[in-house]
């Protein structure tokens, strides 16, 4: 199969064809130009983590002067059951999740690209979940869950309990939290496929693949760039999945079967003792698995992602 | 000579120093407090000043708007405005506000979270400023919000006792009347002596028209419930434990529910939801605390135990004739909750002077008739409580009821100053048992453990 190669920028151009001198000089105006955003990164991102560092590390009610207490927070967090329970939860949900709401993506973006007529009515109506406000979202499917007077409940002419029993609370939840962001893997797995070049797919069509030759040799492989940002991105949003799982289960479900991490951590933090110390202690936990759950995708993909497509 | 060169020179260092004078400036007004929200409270300095309220009712609220107009009437120097928050976030952000500067002058508070505010010193002592109206709030509220002999807010509602709803239409479709509510008892465990629950069996119809005491009854396909049965803290099983003769907290704060007399209260109303079906599953009520008043206005539930707090809610709400019995009496006689709030001024005020003379409006009973006036709420101030009983009797209701009960024998509201950790602590234990998944015994074991244990921090 022949393609034709795409012009590669000269060895002058890349190496920015201008004096090291000139560099230096241009320094001061490149920190000028940063300085907004990284005083904006300082204030709103790097000195909120070095203060939940600091109530980690303290015993806090929001009333009471904070009281400096060491690694009191952390041991009383890593020995009491809860914080595994939560992360064994929060592992599930993203176990249910992530490989259906990218399998419902990945097909619903294939159906989309077809061209099919009135493409761009399941376009936009697929995305309408992702762009409405969570909360108001859990609102609307608790009352679809209600056991009496629930939409669903009237519809399949059933008693079940949705919300309340503990085998069912959790799937329920990641059922609802797929349809709301499934219209965002389609989005990014409808530009991802707008983006394999079309001459490569002529190739392949005159070389004989069918269609669904075509979809694993070469559709998949070229959307290896777009499945890993959808799967790094959706793997954080499901470890950090809180307003919809707390309109529907609002104090982690029965039996705690929705007590997700993000949840744990409010209930901890505003609900009752208001232990800030504590939360902060699960926060930079949550903080740490994100950091070696996507190091791990990134080992992952690091071999099998091709950004060339030509 | 261009244009360009004719335009004053301007170095790079002028540009870089703009910028990132520019950028420090953006910052620091991002974080200041101005830059987030209007300041709350008003300076002595400026001709208007500004007192902020917070509360969550919301027909208080319009009564408050009311009694803040005749307030600035008289003192133009004060603008009062209000603040409503819903109660199931209330006591989350206003600790959370405390916190960070940003409540209002004055916020309601009651009797369950006050503590903390007072342990941290957030509130206003109730000093000599107001010792001319002490004399005009009713004695219990003082008493309640009373510690060392110092008050830390002004007495504004005042609940009475709890007592029940009926909807006259589902009563007379069940073949009874009014006067067969009047004197009922419960008796723990069910059975000889018991004349509520056949009450609520003859009130309770399933989805095919069978009542809760014919054969073939179904209770998981219901029609209509006839009670409210739920887990309710003020509306119902405070209410049963203390007519079991029980305490749910003893004065320092310990919880003691796990007792005879609590076992055979929750077992009787966890019997009535699960066993008897003769109230909503607790599916439908463990989290939606406003289940049972909404399916009462919708003319599904027959007796719907509640407080004066929903008087009014009902009669706007309710298109169908309605009337109001007492509770039921229990092995200890008829014993109820009897609650108060308070209005409290916040320490961190920027003016105390102004909040204080909105205090003791408030605290005065023309302040406090408003409440009344559109019968939102029975003041605390005595002096105002007339205009509660006119509006009622103009609307030919007699919610004397409520009165009548909180003269009776009561059970002490919930109070601590880790109260709110303690009721976290407690519910999951509580929706199991209530759900009935969980025996009545062991689900109070593990609630009282778990609630005496964040009580104390």
């Amino acid at each position: 199969m022949t393609v034709p190669s795409l012009p590669r920028p000269s060895a002058a151009v890349r190496a920015g064809g201008r004096p090291r001198r000139r560099l230096r000089g241009d320094a001061p105006a490149a920190w000028a130009l940063l300085a907004p955003s990284l005083a904006g990164i300082l204030a709103f991102l790097v000195l909120p983590i070095l203060v939940v560092v600091w109530l980690s590390l303290s015993r806090w009610d929001l009333l009471s002067p904070i009281r400096f207490v060491g690694l009191d927070n952390w041991v009383e967090v890593l020995t009491d059951g809860r914080l595994g329970h939560s992360l064994l939860v929060t592992v599930l949900f993203v176990l249910m999740v992530i490989p259906l709401q990218t399998a419902l993506g990945l097909a619903m973006a294939l159906l989309l690209s077809r061209g099919l007529p009135g493409s761009w009515f399941f376009r936009v109506v697929y995305v309408v979940p992702w762009i409405c406000a969570p909360l108001a979202l859990g609102v609307v499917w608790r009352w679809i869950f209600s056991p009496y007077g629930g939409a669903l409940n009237a519809l399949l002419g059933t008693d079940v309990e949705w919300l309340s029993d503990p085998d069912l609370a959790l799937p329920v939840v990641a059922a609802v939290s797929i349809w709301s962001q499934v219209g965002y893997t389609t989005l990014f797995f409808m530009a991802g496929l707008a983006g394999i070049p079309t001459q490569v797919l002529e190739a392949a069509a005159l070389d004989g693949a069918g269609a669904w030759s075509t979809f694993w040799r070469i559709k998949l492989p070229l959307l290896g760039p777009t499945t890993f940002f959808v799967l790094v991105t959706g793997v954080i949003a499901s470890f950090q999945a809180f307003d919809q799982i707390y309109a529907l289960t609002p104090n982690g479900g029965p039996q705690g079967a929705t007590d997700v991490i993000a949840t744990r951590i409010y209930l901890e933090a505003f609900q009752g003792g208001f232990n800030l110390g504590g939360a902060s202690v699960m926060a930079l936990v949550l903080f740490a698995v994100l950091v070696v759950v996507t190091l791990l995708q990134q080992r992952f993909f690091a071999g099998r992602v091709t950004y060339d497509l030509s | 000579m261009s244009a360009r060169s004719a335009a004053p020179a301007i170095s790079r260092r002028t540009v870089l120093g703009s910028a990132v004078g520019l950028g420090a400036a953006a910052t620091v007004a991002g974080c200041s407090p101005a830059a987030q929200q209007e300041a709350p409270t008003g300076g002595a300095s400026g001709t208007t000043r500004t007192v902020t309220v917070r509360l969550w009712d919301e027909q208080v609220e319009k009564a408050y708007r009311a009694s803040f107009d005749a307030f600035t009437a008289k003192n133009p120097d004060i603008r009062v405005e209000t603040t409503l928050v819903a109660y199931a976030d209330y006591f989350t952000k206003l600790r959370t506000d405390v916190a960070g500067g940003n409540a209002e002058d004055l916020f309601w508070v009651n009797g369950s979270y006050i503590q903390p505010y007072i342990d941290n010193g957030n509130l206003m002592e109730i000093g000599a400023d107001f010792d001319a109206q002490r004399g005009e709030w009713i004695q219990p509220a003082v008493e309640q919000y009373t510690r060392d002999g110092v008050l830390w807010g002004v007495p504004q509602l005042t609940d009475g006792g709890i007592a029940i709803y009926y909807n006259a239409e589902l009563v007379e479709a069940a073949g009874l009347t009014p006067q067969d509510l009047t004197d009922l008892t419960w008796v723990p465990g069910g059975g000889s002596g018991d004349t509520f629950l056949p009450v609520l069996q003859q009130l309770t119809e399933d989805a095919s028209g069978r009542r809760g005491d014919e054969s073939g009854f179904d209770g998981t396909k219901p029609g209509t419930w006839g009670y409210s049965a739920a887990q309710d803290l003020q509306g119902i099983y405070y209410n049963f434990v203390g007519s079991a003769g029980g305490a749910f907290q003893q004065p320092d704060g310990t919880f003691v529910f796990d007792s005879p007399e609590g076992r055979d209260a929750f077992g009787y109303v966890v019997d009535l939801i699960n066993t008897h079906r003769v109230a909503p599953a607790a599916s439908n009520t463990n989290d939606n605390g406003d289940f049972t008043r909404d399916q009462f206005l919708q003319g599904k539930i027959a007796l719907f135990q509640s407080g004066i707090y929903n008087l009014k809610n009902v009669a706007d709400g309710a298109d169908f004739e309605w009337g109001i019995v007492p509770i039921p009496a229990g092995p200890a006689g008829r014993v109820s909750v009897v609650n108060n709030i308070v209005v409290a001024g916040n320490a961190a005020t920027a003016d105390r002077e102004a909040t204080t003379r909105v205090l003791q409006w408030l605290g005065s009973a023309e302040g406090a008739s408003y409440i009344g006036a559109e019968g939102a709420a029975l003041p605390a101030v005595t002096g105002a409580q007339q205009a509660f009983s006119d509006y009622w009797a103009e609307q030919d209701v007699d919610p004397g009821q409520f009165a009548e009960q909180g003269q009776l024998p009561s059970i002490s509201a919930p109070t601590g100053q880790n109260y709110g950790a303690a009721l976290t602590a407690w519910k999951p234990f509580f929706d199991e048992m209530f759900l009935g998944r969980t025996p009545v015994d062991e689900a109070l074991a593990e609630a009282q453990a778990a609630a005496n244990e964040a009580i104390n921090g």
